[in-house]
């Protein structure tokens, strides 16, 4: 089950959020998302759990994101 | 026969690799980077990033800082004009390529900025206080090539990153004839490494880099398509999209990605080894032909480059009769004023630049050319 679905500001951004969270245990992906806000690169992580926590991995290697939405199916 | 000796202009042949990286590129990577959600975007925009880290590890870099150009010149330019967009003073050494040249005596012909040329002396001592002695406090920015594209002097470019360290100038370093054949790396105090793809580092043509360590914000030369924000007027600011617009040549990032793995698995420094070998060689044999004189001074660092003249010969006259006996090498001012200038060649010089698939059979197949073209009756009469 998606948990949550980060927008991100370009794709080398998505891939590196990718390989960060992949290396350390959190299960995502990199897709189109198809409800991408304008700020974003269309590209956005789905990640599969522990989303706050990815989130918060994310924010401490200062990997930038432009949109976290929750509860995606 | 062909025998390249011009590796310095590009590199050639390209390892089998490479054209296979190349090959494969054309086949499978067809979709454009960054943009789109189709298999064929998504694949390519992996492979693209693949190249980034490639590079990226390399230098030490993070792949996010590391910019796809077209060449080494476009790469100077960004970074010159990028940095000294609000002006002040920058100071280029003396032995710059025009690729660096040229965009900053413009800058400085426009009233944009002031410009300070530091001498590249024999010994580093009097070359890094050259630098230091012109260093103010509007300095914003020291270009210094890290191996000069005419003799291949190696200035203490390490020293001279420091000294911009410590009063928070820019270090911006040419590594176009460095690059691949020196362990390079950002931690040694460059702050933007701007290089070609396709000579030392064996991509194909029409490829280079700039990297940065992301300290000095760079004005982007360019606007336009980045796969990001689509819909704001205003550039991106996040790196690297602020400074790759428009679709990067992927077969080129392909194509550096396998000349850089074609580098790290032969070893850089047994590269540097071989290439040396062959200047050597090549300025042993020099020494016997009478006239010869090989730009080199004791007490200076190298890389694998040999510029040289036969007496008075014009050096274009005798590349093309070499030339004409298959021997591929430069003749002239090689697009470095600055480095022409402090050598005091009225006529240029030629340039020997071997890679790592020229042997040294290929520098004595050269020099016995040399001397076979000396003893014709055109040069015997006029020279």
């Amino acid at each position: 089950m998606t948990v949550c679905i980060v927008e991100m500001p370009s794709y080398t951004y998505a891939v590196k959020g990718e390989k960060l969270l992949s290396s350390r245990g959190y299960p995502c992906k990199i897709k189109r998302n198809t409800n991408a806000s304008p700020g974003s690169c269309g590209y956005s992580l789905f990640i599969y759990r522990d989303c706050e926590k990815a989130a918060g991995i994310l924010a401490q290697y200062r990997v930038p994101y432009t949109n976290i939405s929750y509860g995606g199916g | 026969m062909l025998i390249n000796l011009d590796n310095a202009a590009t590199t050639f042949p390209k390892p089998p690799s490479v054209r296979k990286a190349v090959a494969e590129a054309m086949e499978s990577f067809g979709g454009n980077a960054g943009r789109g959600g189709h298999p064929l975007a998504m694949r390519t925009s992996a492979a693209l990033y693949s190249a980034r880290e490639t590079v990226a590890e390399f230098f030490g870099a993070m792949p996010e800082n590391v910019i796809f150009t077209m060449n080494c010149t476009y790469a100077l330019n960004m970074a010159i004009q990028g940095i000294m967009s609000g002006g002040g003073h920058m100071i280029i050494s003396g032995i710059e390529h025009n690729s660096a040249a040229r965009p900053a005596a413009e800058l400085a012909r426009n009233g944009k900025i002031t410009l300070s040329v530091a001498p590249v002396h024999s010994d580093d001592e009097p070359t890094a206080d050259a630098f230091r002695s012109l260093m103010r406090e509007d300095t914003k920015a020291v270009v210094c090539t890290l191996a000069g594209n005419v003799t291949g002097q190696i200035p203490p470019w390490k020293r001279i990153a420091a000294l911009c360290r410590e009063r928070d100038i820019c270090f911006i370093a040419d590594g176009a004839q460095a690059c691949g054949i020196l362990d390079i790396k950002m931690s040694d105090g460059i702050n933007i490494l701007c290089t070609a793809g396709h000579k030392g580092l064996y991509g194909i043509t029409g490829t280079g880099l700039l990297i940065t360590d992301g300290k000095y914000p760079i004005k982007p030369l360019i606007q336009g398509g980045t796969g990001s924000s689509s819909l704001s007027l205003v550039q991106p600011e996040l790196l690297l999209e602020s400074l790759e617009s428009g679709t990067p040549c992927i077969i080129g990032a392909m194509s550096v990605k396998a000349g850089i793995e074609f580098i790290q698995k032969h070893g850089i420094s047994r590269i540097r080894s071989h290439e040396e070998k062959i200047c050597s060689r090549f300025i042993s044999r020099l020494h016997s032909i009478p006239g010869a004189v090989v730009y080199r001074e004791q007490g200076a660092s190298y890389a694998p480059v040999v510029s040289f003249n036969i007496g008075d010969i014009p050096p274009e006259l005798l590349a093309a009769d070499l030339a004409e006996k298959g021997f591929c090498l430069r003749a002239g001012f090689h697009c470095a004023a600055l480095a022409h200038t402090q050598l005091g060649t009225k006529n240029g010089t030629i340039r020997f630049s071997p890679a790592f698939f020229n042997t040294e059979h290929d520098a004595d197949a050269l020099a016995n050319s040399i001397k076979y073209v000396l003893d014709s009756e055109k040069y015997q009469k006029n020279y």
